[in-house]
C-alpha cells in the first residue's frame, strides 16, 4: 500500500507537470465548454416568459449551472478514447510489460488534471461566484464536506464506467461511438439539460436509480441545498453501487479481453 | 477557374472511394446521426414542460433553429473543421512551404484540400428536421422566401469558414493553437437555440462579432416569413465582408511566415 501511494505521487506529478506544460491548451479547452451556460441562459428566457418553475427563479438556475459547469470538469473524464487506442494500436503491449496495471497511469493522469482544475479554475469560479449577488450556495460546513465527497466519487465513478466500456474495445471498434451514446443519453439523465426537480416525477425516480446523476446533479443538489440528510445518503449509496458494478464490469472485460489480446498475437 | 474544379474533384474523389469501402461506418454514423437529431429534439421538449413559447419561439418554430443547426454544424466539420484545424500542422511540420510553391492560391489549399466525410448525415438530416418543423406548422413557404432562406444559408456558411479562418490564422504566428476549432465548436453551440433566447451584450456579440444568428436563426426566421429583403442584404453584406477580411488578413499572416526549417 506504501508503496502504491509513492507511485501515485510520482504519476500525478508527471501528470500535473504535463497540464502545466499544456496550459494554454487547456484554458482554451475550458473556455470553449461553455455548453452548462447556454442551457442556463434558455432557462433564464423560459422563466422570464413563464415566471419561476416550482420554486426555480433566475438566482436558482444561474447558480445551479455556473455551478455545473465546475463540477463537469472535475468528474469527466477521457479515457475511452484513451484505451479505445492503446488497444487497437497496440500501444497496451508496451504498458503490460510495467509492474502496475495500466488502469493506474490512467486514473492518476486524469488526477493530475483535475488538480490543475482545482488550483486555476475552481478559485476564479468562486470569486465569481462571490461577487455576483446571484449565485448563491447557501451550505453548511457539512453540506460542503458532502459535496467535495460526491464530486470524488462522480470522478471516481465517471472513471470506472469509461474503463468499463474502454475495455470493449478488444472486441470493437465501434467504443467511443457506444459510450458517447451511453453519456448523450445519460446528459438528459444527469441534470445537465435540466435540474432534475424540473422532470416529472416518474422520470426523475428513474434518474435517482441510474448512474448518471452521481456525475453532476447529485453533487449539485448538494450544493444548492436542495437534498436532505437522508437523501444524501440515498445518492451516495446509489453512487458507491454503480461503482462495484462499473469495478467488476471493468475487471472481468479488462481478464477477458487480455486473453484475447494475446490470442491476436499482437 | 475552371482547373480550380478539377482540382476539387480529384481530391475529394480519392476520400469518398476510401469512405465507401467502411460500409458498416458509412451506415452506422448515418444512424447516429439520426439518434443524436432525434435526441436533441426530444431534450429540448423538456423546457416546453412548463411554457408554450421561449422568447416567442414554439417548440416546432424551434425545431427549425435545431435543424439549422444540425446543418450548420456538420458542414462545418465537413469542410472548415478537417481543412483549418491542420494549419497548426503545416505550420509545425513545415508542410505550408509545399502549399506555398504549388501554382495554386494558397487560401484555396489550406481551406478546401480535405473533406470529412465521416459526418455527412448532419447536414442532410437537419434539413429534413427543419421541413418535418414546418410540416407540424402546417406552412409552405412561398418562393422568395425559400430564396432568401438559401441566400441566408449561403451567407451563414460563408460567414462561419470566415471566421473560422480569422481566428485559426494566428498560427502563422504562435505555432500552436490546436484548440481553436474547439472554441468555433463551442461558439456554434449556441446557434442550437434561437437568438431571442440570449439578452443584452451576450445577443449583440453573437450577432456581430461572432456571427451565429446569421447562421441559424436568420435562416430559420426566413422559412418562417418574419424576414424582409433588407436582412438577406445585410447577410451577404457581412458574408463579403468577413470573407474579405479573413483573405486579407490570410496574407497579411503570410509575410510573416519564415518556413519551418529557414
Amino acid at each position: 500500500m506504501r508503496r502504491l501511494m509513492r507511485i501515485y505521487r510520482v504519476l500525478i506529478q508527471t501528470a500535473w507537470a504535463t497540464a502545466l506544460e499544456y496550459r494554454a491548451q487547456v484554458l482554451l479547452w475550458i473556455l470553449s465548454s461553455i455548453f452548462p451556460l447556454v442551457m442556463m441562459v434558455v432557462w433564464l428566457a423560459v422563466v422570464d416568459e413563464a415566471g419561476p418553475l416550482t420554486g426555480w427563479g433566475r438566482a436558482d438556475f444561474i447558480s445551479y449551472y455556473v455551478g455545473a459547469a465546475l463540477v463537469y470538469h472535475f468528474t469527466f473524464v477521457w479515457t475511452v478514447w484513451q484505451w479505445e487506442e492503446d488497444i487497437r494500436t497496440g500501444d497496451l503491449s508496451p504498458k503490460l510489460l510495467k509492474p502496475l496495471d495500466p488502469f493506474h497511469y490512467l486514473l492518476t493522469e486524469q488526477f493530475g488534471w483535475k488538480v490543475f482544475i482545482l488550483l486555476f479554475v475552481a478559485p476564479l469560479v468562486m470569486v465569481i461566484a462571490w461577487a455576483s449577488p446571484a449565485i448563491h450556495y447557501p451550505i453548511t460546513v457539512a453540506q460542503a464536506a458532502a459535496f467535495g465527497l460526491s464530486v470524488a466519487a462522480g470522478f471516481m465513478l465517471s472513471m470506472l464506467m469509461t474503463s468499463a466500456f474502454g475495455v470493449l474495445a478488444f472486441w470493437s471498434t465501434q467504443v467511443s461511438n457506444l459510450y458517447q451514446l451511453w453519456v448523450g443519453v445519460g446528459s438528459f439523465l444527469s441534470g445537465w439539460i435540466a435540474p432534475l426537480a424540473l422532470f416529472p416525477t416518474g422520470i426523475r425516480q428513474v434518474a435517482y436509480w441510474l448512474p448518471f446523476r452521481s456525475t453532476l446533479g447529485f453533487p449539485m443538489e448538494i450544493l444548492t441545498d436542495r437534498l436532505t440528510w437522508p437523501e444524501i445518503g440515498f445518492g451516495f449509496a446509489v453512487t458507491f453501487g454503480w461503482c462495484v458494478v462499473f469495478l467488476v464490469l471493468y475487471r472481468i472485460g479488462w481478464r477477458a479481453g487480455l486473453k484475447r489480446y494475446e490470442a491476436v498475437g499482437a | 477557374m475552371r482547373n480550380y474544379f478539377r482540382l476539387l474533384g480529384i481530391f475529394y474523389k480519392n476520400t469518398l472511394i476510401g469512405e465507401l469501402e467502411y460500409r458498416l461506418n458509412f451506415w452506422a454514423n448515418l444512424a447516429l446521426s439520426l439518434f443524436w437529431l432525434t435526441w436533441a429534439a426530444l431534450s429540448v421538449r423538456v423546457y416546453f414542460f412548463h411554457t408554450d413559447t421561449i422568447a416567442g419561439w414554439s417548440y416546432p418554430e424551434m425545431l427549425i433553429v435545431m435543424g439549422l443547426f444540425f446543418f450548420m454544424n456538420g458542414y462545418r466539420q465537413i469542410v472548415p473543421a478537417p481543412n483549418l484545424s491542420r494549419l497548426s500542422e503545416y505550420v509545425r511540420m513545415g508542410t505550408l512551404d509545399y502549399i506555398l510553391t504549388k501554382p495554386v492560391d494558397s487560401q484555396f489549399l489550406i481551406s478546401l484540400r480535405h473533406i470529412g466525410v465521416y459526418n455527412w448525415g448532419d447536414p442532410l438530416l437537419g434539413l429534413g428536421l427543419a421541413a418535418y418543423a414546418l410540416w407540424r406548422l402546417g406552412r409552405v413557404p412561398s418562393v422568395d422566401q425559400l430564396l432568401l432562406f438559401v441566400l441566408l444559408c449561403v451567407a451563414g456558411m460563408v460567414l462561419l469558414y470566415s471566421f473560422s479562418l480569422i481566428l485559426q490564422t494566428p498560427t502563422i504566428w504562435l505555432v500552436n493553437v490546436e484548440r481553436v476549432d474547439a472554441v468555433v465548436q463551442g461558439l456554434l453551440e449556441t446557434g442550437r437555440f434561437p437568438i431571442n433566447f440570449f439578452r443584452g451584450w451576450i445577443r449583440g456579440m453573437l450577432t456581430l462579432i461572432f456571427p451565429i444568428a446569421f447562421m441559424t436563426t436568420f435562416p430559420a426566421q426566413a422559412l418562417l416569413g418574419q424576414l424582409n429583403w433588407g436582412m438577406a442584404a445585410a447577410a451577404i453584406g457581412l458574408a463579403i465582408l468577413l470573407f474579405t477580411l479573413s483573405s486579407v488578413f490570410w496574407r497579411f499572416a503570410l509575410r510573416y511566415y519564415t518556413g519551418a526549417s529557414s
